[in-house]
């Protein structure tokens, strides 16, 4: 096991901020831990620190505020799942986590660590683009904010730097009526195992209901970074939230993509072929949600 | 770095690097092997699952300084032997334990739901339990049991019940006790002092001539003690006959025949010198051409694998005048079937520890199937004689055939007799899916006839086993399949041929129901599509061809047990009807709302010849001792299926005693008599038969011991537990330790032999391959499958099997649940993909969310010759369920599949093809 000689644990962002900074590129940032740790017997990582976020005051939070719920980075998958706000109001999210490998998985892993990772298809990251969330990026200079989708530079590369910087919080706009949020995932077996698709749609209805004012589709693995159907959103806004419209805008959906085949998952062709249903599940669950119906997923 | 935190209520600190797995501080700095590993700290199995302030973690993916402060709960800290946690009394009573390598992870995550939620409905436990694979029982048992301790807990009276009237004594399995505490000690879990650490030194390439090997540097590395390499071998660098053709290591000028194949062994101070001195040696490889299919092996410009050519052996049966067969028939029908490779994915990765011990017998501990066999095996490969070497056999978490290759034995044997240190290699997941045999992959060729009325005309079929780039035992599997090939079916005419093939593909050998599988398999798909041509229904075709007890079985020659196919088939229908309805008013109402799923049920059958490896003649030992005790003395090596408490419960049947009053020593060479070969599904019937006939005669000689002493008749001693009484007056009982001491004073040998011998039955059975004892079954499957997706959920399962009588219907249920689990997984999901396949991560093995509902009916067609009526089933109860599965899913589509596994992407290509067709699913 390549361990690093150092694990810290500091309780303030600034100590963590400060310890990145002292150690010049050799310490990084851990959260869960269940990545960091493949990587680091891969030798992919060869940190000579780790610097974790998990006994930082307040990270551990999520917290509803007026106009955003924002979640701690050391907020693990299950206790999202467990949280009454997000389980009742933000089924995407929920229901992302429950994905993510098996629960003892999401008992350690994190959103954030998910979003720092940067792999194209990861559960909780589908789930925070289409919720159009933001991140906090703290060093030792600077806190900004900037959105989920801007971190992307590769699978597997992000703009957040772990070894300069640290992830503390992910918000993204609070929300109840009139939208409706849904997941669907396909793979090989039912659980512990990556997807061959998933999708995670955000859907916001105008007061009558009749109108979709505003939607995102974010789907995965079908490019080298999440994405996001762009024009079957476009083609929804300001139309009906009919099952026809859905349909076509599925099909769109699959005009934009381009999948790769995968030989222990599913060929290009078989990823084309199911992407309009997974996509047309996500949206009417969704909206069916928006318009105040409850269903269950899948 | 210093990390405190507390397991199992303990304070505990530890100095090691911070971010080394709390698994490899449980395991290696703390001793405490009842967390066990299942995949190389990858997260893939659950069976490494502890709890972290209360929740469910996987070890392996936990940095000890995670820990930092905070309480780990491992299964140690459940309950103890003598004070059993409800949890794992459950597990014990509902036989939610059968090999038991997942059981700490299984019990310890259960524990992390109950403490947190007492009352648990079904999808919460499923929540909890989804990430912990297990191989053996099919899951039903470890919800069964859950749900039990639950009501325990909660103060309710909830006790298990068994559906099924118990025959014979009450009874447990013997080692689940160590297995829910922890305590087992498999191989993994041992060690020794002064004990090294071997690693082999793999090929990368699939197909590849050997032209140099350089280990200069590699022995120059720190902690290397010895590298090993083909001219080291003092004896023969083979597996003799069970595999002809497959080298210890490959030698210099030789080539290397797959992706794996060893090639050198370091044998080094800690597994990671060894490791890092393999990648080391400098080897120079000249790639070759390779293949994975038997098809393209065979094709006339075909590259030789082997020098006389890719065919390793074949086989034949032919009788009848098949073209009158055919001529004769109102309808022919000609298929095409295939199946891939599979792994056995037991949880445990192969390992195995030899030393020299005090006598200088090379003693090697190792999962096996007969120790006998991989004791000559070591034994020529060493050059000595077998009794220079001792086999012993640990407890073994799961094998399903894998682990009867001896080649790890023979490799750790040999790394130990030339270092004479203590060795151990445990293989990495990855190794084990690189090194160890897979199911051979078929290409089956039918073609069949019938009469308009459902009567079967001939049968011609062609098969091809791959045997990947070695034999393996590859070279006997063409009779077990063209013995599955025409199933328990009377057939005017036959004419059935297998051949096995060598390709580069991983090299293919024992998987559960040898051979057997795919053929019945391909037969009974075939036999579907005829109904469905000739309108019939599944089962009257059956039904109306079924062999009997008076007929000629489709290999030409009587049956030598008794038959229960047509009880067997009858014992389904009702179900089987059922099903079909349920599966009608389904599909009706979802074509009328429009919901984009059908369902579709399946029916298959199947014959399977148990008991045909070795001897028709087999031994074992019981023994009075000293203290009163019975102890047994026989092989049949208990990989999970149960036989250590099958073989102490037909003993203490016999000798009318309580399990506990039974000692066991199975499978040691230094100990107990050889009883042949442990494949086939043969322990019970063999093995048991020997171990009652040699309690039988112990019983006879106690009691004219006894006799004297009691001063009655022989036949009136009676057995009660560790006393005999006359059966008149049960208060004059002598101990049973007074009565050893008698004989010791008689001069009288305490420890009997016991014979179970087919021979007379079968006088004229020069061919113990062939030895005509089968066993029959049905399943139906109800399946529903996604039409947009392709993606198929297996909802129910019904098992109706022949099983002679029930000895123990906890285990047989348990045993039925777990091979239709594991035919779950090859029918929809389970493929190695040659290049792509590495590990659990690329392999797909059921979680319990597949789960179906399987019902089980015990048909009883009590065996003649088999001990208290038993026949043997292990393997048998697996072959249905593929071809059950994948006729339900080409029902519910309306389109044939006819290749393994039915993966959503093959399901949803026949889902296009019927609606292109314009069939209204
Ligand atoms: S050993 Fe931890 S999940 Fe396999
Ligand atoms: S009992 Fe579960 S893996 Fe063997």
């Amino acid at each position: 096991m390549n361990s690093p000689a150092k694990y810290l644990f500091p309780t303030t962002i600034e100590e963590a901020a400060q310890a990145l900074a002292d150690w010049k590129g050799e310490a990084r940032i851990i959260a869960g831990g269940t990545d960091l740790m493949l990587d680091l017997q891969k030798g992919k990582i060869q940190p000579h620190c780790f610097v974790s976020v998990d006994r930082i005051h307040g990270l551990d939070q999520i917290r509803v505020e007026d106009d955003f719920i924002v979640i701690g980075s050391a907020v693990t998958f299950a206790n999202l799942k467990d949280h009454p706000y997000i389980d009742q109001h933000v089924h995407v999210l929920a229901d992302a986590g429950r994905s993510v490998g098996s629960l003892s998985i999401q008992n350690a892993a994190t959103l954030a660590g998910n979003i720092v990772n940067a792999m194209p298809a990861a559960d909780g990251v589908m789930a925070a683009v289409a919720l159009e969330a933001e991140v906090e990026i703290v060093d030792i200079e600077h806190t900004e904010w900037k959105p989920v989708e801007s971190l992307f530079k590769g699978p597997g590369l992000s703009n957040v730097d772990p070894t300069r910087q640290l992830v503390t919080h992910i918000r993204f706009p609070r929300c109840e009526d009139h939208r409706g949020t849904a997941w669907y995932r396909l793979g090989r077996r039912p659980s512990l195992t990556l997807p061959i698709l998933n999708c995670a749609v955000n859907v916001f209805l105008d007061d009558s209901g009749g109108i979709i004012q505003r939607t995102r589709i974010a789907l995965g693995p079908v490019a080298p970074r999440p994405f996001r159907a762009q024009e079957a959103e476009r083609f929804l806004e300001g139309r009906s939230p009919s099952a026809e419209n859905i349909r076509q805008a599925a099909e769109i959906a699959r005009g934009e993509t381009d999948p790769r085949g995968n030989v222990l998952r599913a060929s290009r062709n078989y990823r084309l072929a199911t992407i309009p249903a997974i996509v047309e599940n996500a949206l009417s669950n969704a909206v069916e949600r928006a318009l105040g119906f409850v269903t269950t997923p899948g | 770095m210093p990390v405190s935190f507390f397991v199992n209520g303990a304070p505990i600190t530890v100095d090691v690097l911070p971010a080394t797995p709390l698994l490899d501080v449980l395991r290696i700095e703390l001793g405490l092997t009842g967390t066990k590993q299942g995949c190389d700290h990858e997260g893939e199995c659950g069976v490494c699952t502890v709890l972290l302030d209360g929740e469910s973690v996987r070890s392996c993916l936990t940095p000890i300084s995670k820990a930092e402060g905070r309480h780990v709960f491992t299964v140690e800290g459940l309950g103890s032997p003598g004070k059993l946690h409800p949890l794992q009394q459950a597990f014990i009573d509902t036989g939610a334990v059968q090999c038991g390598y997942c059981t700490p992870g299984m019990l310890v995550a259960a524990k992390g739901l109950l403490d947190r939620n007492p009352n648990p409905n079904h999808e919460q436990i499923i929540e909890f339990l989804e990430g912990n694979l297990c191989r053996c029982t099919g899951y039903k048992r470890i919800l069964m049991a859950v749900e039990i301790a639950a009501a325990k807990l909660r103060g309710e009276q909830a006790e298990f019940k068994n559906e099924y009237p118990v025959v014979g004594k009450e009874y447990r399995r013997m080692d689940a006790v160590d297995k829910v505490t922890g305590r087992a000690k498999y191989t993994e879990d041992m060690v020794m002092p002064g004990m090294l650490h071997g690693r082999v030194l793999r090929s990368p390439h699939h197909h590849a001539r050997l032209i140099a090997l350089d280990r200069s540097q590699a022995e120059k590395l720190p902690g290397v003690i010895r590298i090993i390499t083909a001219g080291d071998i003092p004896g023969e660098n083979g597996l003799g006959d069970y595999s002809r053709d497959e080298p210890i290591l490959t030698p210099v000028g030789d080539t290397a025949k797959m992706m794996g194949a060893p090639i050198a062994i370091v044998v080094a101070e800690t597994p990671q010198q060894a490791r890092t001195a393999a990648q080391a040696i400098n080897v120079t490889y000249e790639v070759l051409p390779h293949v994975f299919t038997s098809e393209e092996a065979l094709a006339e410009n075909a590259y030789p694998i082997y020098s006389q050519g890719n065919i390793l052996t074949q086989y034949s049966v032919k009788h009848g005048d098949l073209d009158q067969a055919f001529n004769e028939s109102d309808l022919t029908l000609e298929t095409r079937y295939q199946s891939s490779f599979v792994e056995h994915s037991a949880l445990e990765r192969e390992a195995s520890l030899a030393y020299i011990d005090d006598k200088g017998i090379v003693t090697v501990i190792c999962a096996n199937h007969e120790p006998y066999w991989h004791r000559n095996y070591i034994a020529s490969t060493l050059a000595l004689e077998p009794t220079q070497v001792r086999v012993i056999t640990p407890p073994i978490g799961g094998s399903f055939g894998g682990k009867q290759d001896p080649i790890l034995a023979v490799t750790v044997g040999l790394a130990s007799f030339l270092t004479r240190r203590p060795v151990r290699i445990a293989y990495t997941r990855k190794e084990s899916f690189a090194a160890t045999p897979k199911r051979h992959p078929y290409d089956l060729k039918y073609r069949i006839g019938a009469k308009q009325n459902g009567q079967l005309t001939g049968i011609h079929v062609r098969i091809n086993a791959n045997t990947g780039g070695y034999d393996a035992h590859g070279q006997y599997i063409v009779h077990f399949a063209v013995t599955g090939s025409g199933g328990a079916y009377r057939w005017q005419a036959v004419d059935s041929h297998a051949q096995t093939v060598y390709t580069n593909g991983p090299k293919a050998g024992q998987y559960r129901g040898f051979g057997t599988t795919q053929s019945t398999y391909a037969l009974e798909c075939t036999l579907d599509e005829l109904a469905q041509k000739l309108g019939m229904d599944p089962l009257e075709l059956r039904l109306k061809n079924a062999i009997e007890q008076s007929s000629i079985s489709f290999l030409g020659y009587p049956i030598g047990e008794s038959v229960g196919y047509t009880e067997v088939l009858k014992t389904l229908q009702p179900r089987f009807e059922e099903y079909l309805k349920d599966a009608d008013a389904y599909n009706a109402a979802a074509r009328e709302k429009g919901e984009p799923f059908r369902k579709g049920v399946g029916l298959a059958g199947m014959w399977y010849r148990f008991g045909k490896s070795g001897t028709l003649k087999v031994e074992a030992h019981c023994e009075l001792a000293s203290d009163g005790h019975f102890v047994v003395y026989a092989t049949a090596p208990d990989y999970g299926q149960g036989s250590n408490s099958m073989l102490t419960q037909f003993a203490a049947e016999i000798l009318e005693s309580s399990s506990d009053q039974i000692r066991l020593v199975n499978a040691d060479t230094a100990l107990a008599p050889d009883s042949g070969i442990q494949g086939a599904s043969r322990s019970t019937y063999f093995v048991g038969g020997a171990v009652c006939k040699a309690a039988g005669n112990l019983r006879k000689s106690i009691q004219a011991v006894a006799s004297e002493l009691l001063d009655c008749d022989p036949a009136d001693v009676t057995f009660s537990d560790d006393k005999v009484h006359p059966a008149q007056d049960p208060t004059k009982g002598i101990l049973l330790s007074e009565i050893a001491a008698e004989f010791d004073r008689m001069g009288r040998s305490r420890r009997i032999a016991g014979f179970f011998d087919l021979t007379p039955q079968f006088p004229d059975e020069k061919r113990p391959q062939y030895v005509p004892l089968f066993c029959t079954g049905a399943q139906a499957a109800d399946v529903l499958v996604n039409l947009k997706t392709g993606v198929v959920q297996v909802e129910r399962i019904v098992v109706s099997q022949d099983m002679g009588r029930t000895v123990n219907p906890v285990d047989s249920q348990g045993q039925i649940e777990g091979a239709v689990m594991m035919g779950v997984g090859t029918t929809i999901m389970e493929e190695v993909i040659p290049d792509a396949t590495t590990s659990f991560a690329s392999y797909y093995v059921p979680t319990i969310k597949s789960m179906p509902e399987i019902e089980i009916h015990l048909v009883e067609v009590a065996s003649r010759h088999g001990p208290l009526g038993v026949k043997g089933i292990g393997e048998a109860v697996m072959t249905p369920t593929a071809p059950a599965i994948l006729n339900a899913i080409s029902r519910a589509v309306q389109q044939r599949i006819r290749e393994i596994p039915a993966t959503p992407e093959r399901v949803l290509e026949a889902i296009t093809t019927s609606q292109k067709e314009g069939l209204m699913l």
